[in-house]
């Protein structure tokens, strides 16, 4: 009970703590974290040793909200305070000379809080409000360095991005809520049928946003744009795994048809985000689309049905990632850039750096004995397992063949080129925190089967699997390291370069249409006055109409002339209701001297608008009669 | 007689109060009245308490003392209580400023009216009373543009006034009362019931601003102070609502009235936020928010009768409502009614910057806040009732919500040219700030007390 609600409070006391004071925010933030680390890992071995735990909060009525404690939110909950963690002590030297420090400490720690409160949710609602709350957080985050060129535009583009995609979360969970009757998340999965296929399905939408999915992958490269520590924490075990961790826990809810639409989102974004990273010409972009690659990689072992082997998968990747992540900024802190001709050769001055980033690469190609080796062999193995072999297993052979190539790559172009000194400030903690990080992604598989008899999951079985894997990783990796991406990829290369961008991508697809919509709503209501008014001329005024009108029209012309005659004398007025006039209705506005106000009201705006409410009137009144007869 | 009276004593106590305003403003004592005000408002909210529980109606079932009218009197009385203060802060130290007060007081009166109603006449006697009061409101500046805005309002009341009146004349003549727990007797007497129907949806939808009766809000809001904005976006709105409650849970459902209304709700948070997208006045834009915001209150009036979460819902939101309109109102007080003045407000005053990204947030529905409990409890009362699409089409809404109000937000955390002046803020003001502000950001966790 009090290790859940530690967990929690205390990042989220401590981030306040870091906002309010101002001052120390380092010393706040390992405080909150430590702490919370410390709970996270009670919390595990209390779930080891047996039991759930649960905390139930008053929340809305009938619908309180819950945290719980089982294996699987205990591990999940776990690996992100390690992580955390680790980033943190690494953030304590990247940030060490920023001014705006206690911002981004508080922000990255209310982002901690959020996102332990996701992992341990027991009911939907908690779901959702850590589900914002990670999502504005991170928005914060990635825009932290608002002043530089194309960062808000990047922070907006993710929120926008994610947050159209949650419109799926939204309504999966109130058809699970309005099915199952009950916000509970355990007593929802128990829904069959076309309500969980339909619930499935939307969720997906959800995950496919923030876990950067195709078509919705754009925006997380992009995201880059936010400091390397940022990177390392959301982008790579925590904001982006929200939507594999939600997918795997709503599995046993999924009925076949959403498997197999989990199974080829994953297995398309796992190709089509790996050909991304093998163009791509930045180290961090190249990084973000591996990203996607590896989350696509953990959908398809969801969609073949073992959703244990994405859970290994994202342990795994966590570690690697975040370790790959600050290595990178590692490079960006010596060369003032992440673009791989800026980078070249910068892993020659910091071998210790190099040989890090390198344990990591290997492990994520999955070379044994490193992490990644056993985790990709169960996602294999799930595929050759699974009721849709025929395409999810040559999905998964080709993303792990792409892991290996673009690795390669990555690590040639860190080691070859000229190596420049570099200055060695601020690396303690930069070190330490990378130091834990690569322990794990070497040692971590070690872990996966005491891991496993917890979740009280079996895995296929892995001979074929852990064969063809490594054939798969090695050849990738020799393709990667001695041919070039223009040769390997050939009239692939310039699609994958602008991230196979259809039709404009998402931007041409909805972010422009909407743009477009909201401008032709600038003239909407004037409008749609004006056609409904000539309605009600025609059906109303007959011919008395026109000479009504014409002397409208003469009225309206001696009000543009006065009007412009006062604008430039009362300019001084005016700019409090400037722009809105024309606007709305282009004929009237409120600056017109006082004693013709009452002319305007016989003329212009009210009987109008009147007209309008009337044909409102009358549309309510037809629909009403109209109703029985259809019924 | 006297049974029934006990159970008036909020409402007693409010009208004692008004009188006693009166007469210091008579002594042109505005401070006076201003006390009067705040120590009646608190007397009649602490009065109205142990009437809680009571489900009960007096004086021949004319006047309901309910769940509906006893937990719009807990949020109208305090909410009128900070709109006050608004108000003082606004217009403290000006010619007539104590008339501001009881006029205030009064049309709170009629809203309590028009929440627990349960009588045409009582209907028409809380429209006329919200509306005549309002209407002066509005007119308080005695410039060109309150004029203008309040001729307007006027001229829009008495149009829809007089034809609910008149449709109301035929519930009457179908029904032979005008209680209106004697509605049922219109079944299968269609045209009568739409009768009727009609014009309560005229009278009321105006003054909930719902489209397409919602023309005069914008410019009324523009024209009056932006305290008195406030209060009308939230005082005489909630009131409607929970009047139309009152009304249409005793109404047949098989006139078709819930089909109407969850139109009327799709079509007015649509053009609502559309409206407000292109807004460049920031009480503009709001005024155009508090229409749509009526169109989610209006999912919860579908619901009625079929769903257990409808009045729950309505409770809940109209208690989120006006904690949140009123506290982004307070800080458009502060920063100034154009969108421009924001700019680098909130790097200027942090802490009230974030207060608006709280309310604006709320009202966009992000969890935790209280909006969104409200807005949750809504669309599940719309799915409960089978209205999937109507809560869809208010899902779709929220992203739209989203860009009308990142557009205040964004530009209160822009660099501005040139230090912005620092204006002194008023203490009333920031007793409603912190107030409006604390209700929004943790009612949200504790909406367990709320009836459900």
């Amino acid at each position: 009970m009090t290790m859940l609600a530690l967990i929690i409070l205390a990042p989220l006391l401590a981030g306040l703590a870091a906002l309010v004071l101002r001052r120390a925010p380092e010393a706040i933030a390992l405080a909150g974290v430590g702490l919370g680390f410390v709970a996270a890992m009670a919390l595990l071995a209390g779930i080891v040793s047996g039991g759930t735990m649960q905390l139930v909060l008053p929340g809305l009525p009938q619908m309180p909200l819950r945290l719980v404690a089982t294996p699987l939110t205990a591990v999940f909950s776990a690996m992100v305070a390690t992580v955390a963690a680790s980033v943190l002590i690494y953030a304590v030297g990247y940030m060490r000379s920023d001014p705006e420090k206690p911002r981004f400490f508080g922000i990255l720690l209310l982002f901690v809080a959020a996102m332990q409160a996701l992992v341990l949710a027991g009911d939907w609602i908690t779901v959702l409000a850590a589900w914002e709350l990670i999502g504005f957080s991170s928005y914060l985050l990635i825009g932290f360095w608002h002043g530089r060129d194309g960062v808000p535009g990047a922070a907006m583009r993710a929120f926008l991005y994610t947050r159209s995609a949650d419109l799926g979360l939204y309504l999966g969970i109130f058809v699970l809520i309005g099915w199952a009757g009950t916000a509970e998340i355990s007593a929802t999965l128990d829904i069959t049928g076309t309500p969980a296929l339909v619930a499935g399905l939307l969720l997906l939408i959800g995950a496919m946003g923030k876990s950067a999915q195709v078509p919705l992958q754009d925006w997380l490269q992009r995201a880059m744009a936010g400091p390397t520590p940022v990177s390392a924490l959301l982008h790579s075990a925590t904001l982006v795994a929200a939507g594999a961790i939600l997918l795997i826990r709503v599995t046993p809810m999924l009925p076949a048809g959403a498997l197999i639409a989990v199974g080829l989102v994953g297995g398309v974004t796992a190709v089509v985000a790996g050909l991304i990273a093998l163009a791509e010409r930045d180290l961090k972009r190249l990084l973000a689309a591996s990203t996607s690659s590896q989350y696509g990689l953990m959908l398809l072992a969801i969609g073949a049905g073992v959703p244990v082997a994405a859970l290994l998968h994202l342990i795994a990747h966590a570690a690697i990632k975040s370790t790959l992540f600050l290595g990178a900024g590692v490079f960006q802190h010596d060369r003032d850039s992440t673009d791989m001709d800026a980078v070249a050769g910068a892993g020659r001055a910091r071998p210790l750096v190099l040989a890090a980033f390198g344990i990591a690469a290997l492990a994520l190609a999955g070379i044994p004995p490193l992490a990644g080796f056993f985790s990709k062999d169960a996602i294999l193995a799930a595929a050759l397992a699974a009721p849709g072999v025929v395409w999810l297993a040559p999905l998964a052979l080709a993303g792990t063949v792409l892991t290996g190539a673009y690795m390669a790559r990555a690590l040639r172009v860190l080691w070859q080129g000229e190596a420049q000194p570099v200055l060695g400030k601020g690396m303690g903690w930069m070190g330490a925190g990378m130091a834990v990080l690569t322990a794990l992604a070497a040692g971590l598989g070690f872990a996966f089967t005491p891991l496993e008899h917890l979740l009280e999951a079996e895995l296929p079985p892995e001979g074929t699997a852990m064969i063809l894997g490594l054939m798969a990783a090695l050849s990738g990796l020799v393709l990667g390291w001695f041919i070039q991406p223009a040769r390997l990829m050939g009239p692939v290369l310039p699609m994958a370069q602008r991230g196979f961008a259809v039709a404009g991508g998402m931007d041409g697809l909805v972010l422009r249409p909407s743009l477009a919509f909201a401008a032709a709503c600038e003239g909407f209501e004037r409008r749609l006055l004006a056609s409904q008014l000539g309605l009600v001329r025609i059906l109303s005024l007959g011919t008395a109409s026109s000479a009504e009108r014409s002397d409208n029209r003469l009225y309206a012309a001696t009000l543009q002339v006065g009007r412009m005659n006062l604008r430039l004398g009362d300019s001084a007025e005016t700019t409090d209701t400037k722009g809105i006039d024309g606007l709305i209705f282009g004929l009237v506005d409120r600056t017109i001297a006082a004693g013709r106000r009452l002319r305007l009201l016989q003329s212009g705006l009210i009987h109008r608008e009147l007209a309008l409410t009337v044909m409102g009137i009358a549309v309510i009144a037809a629909v009403l009669l109209i109703l029985p007869m259809s019924s | 007689m006297a049974r029934d009276l006990s159970f008036l004593f909020p409402e007693l106590m409010l009208a004692s109060t008004v009188v006693l305003m009166l007469v210091a403003e008579m002594l042109r004592a505005p401070r006076l009245a201003l006390a009067f005000g705040l120590i009646g408002l608190g007397l009649s909210t602490a009065l109205t308490l142990p009437l809680l529980e009571a489900d009960t109606s007096v004086f021949g079932g004319t006047y309901r003392v309910d769940l509906l009218s006893g937990w719009a009197k807990l949020i109208l009385l305090p909410g009128t209580a900070l709109a006050l203060l608004m108000t003082r802060a606004e217009i403290a130290g000006k010619d007539r400023e104590g008339s501001v007060y009881v006029l205030l007081c009064l049309v709170t009166l009629g809203a309590l009216m028009l929440a627990g109603g349960g009588d045409m006449m009582l209907l028409v006697l809380g429209v006329v009373l919200t509306g005549l009061g309002s209407f002066a409101m509005v007119a308080w500046p005695r410039n060109d543009a309150a004029t203008e805005a309040a001729m307007k309002y006027l001229v829009f009341g008495a149009v829809t006034g007089s034809v609910m009146i008149y449709g109301l004349t035929f519930w009457f003549g179908g029904a032979g009362s005008t209680l209106f727990s004697e509605l049922g007797a219109l079944d299968g007497k269609p045209l009568i019931a739409l009768a009727g129907l009609v014009a309560v949806l005229i009278g009321l939808g105006y003054k909930a601003a719902l489209v397409p009766f919602q023309f005069w809000a914008p410019d009324a809001y523009d024209g009056a102070p932006v305290s008195v904005a406030a209060f009308l976006s939230v005082i005489t709105k909630v009131a409607a609502i929970f009047a139309f409650a009152q009304v249409l849970r005793d109404l047949p459902v098989a006139t078709g009235w819930p089909f109407v209304v969850a139109l009327i709700a799709a079509v007015t948070m649509t053009l609502g936020y559309l409206a407000a997208l292109v807004q460049t006045n920031a009480v503009r834009l709001l005024a155009y928010s508090s229409v749509a915001q009526a169109g989610y209150f209006m999912m919860g009036i579908v619901a009625l009768g079929t769903s257990a979460l409808a009045l729950p819902s309505v409770i809940v939101f109209g208690a989120a409502y006006v904690a949140m309109n009123l506290g982004a109102f307070a800080v458009i007080m502060i920063a100034g009614r154009n969108l421009d003045d924001f700019k680098g407000f909130g790097r200027a005053r942090p802490v009230v910057g974030v207060a608006m990204v709280v309310f604006l947030l709320s009202l966009t529905g992000i969890p935790p806040l209280f909006g969104f409990v409200g807005k949750v409890l809504l669309f599940g009362a719309a799915i409960e009732t089978g209205y999937l699409w109507l809560a869809v089409i208010g899902i779709l809404n929220s992203v739209l919500a989203l860009a009308v109000y990142l557009r205040i937000v964004v530009s209160m955390y822009q660099a501005r040219e040139g230090d912005a002046g620092r204006t002194e803020m008023a203490p009333p003001l920031l007793v409603v700030l912190w107030a409006t502000a604390l209700v929004t950001a943790l009612m949200g966790l504790f909406a367990g007390v709320f009836p459900g």
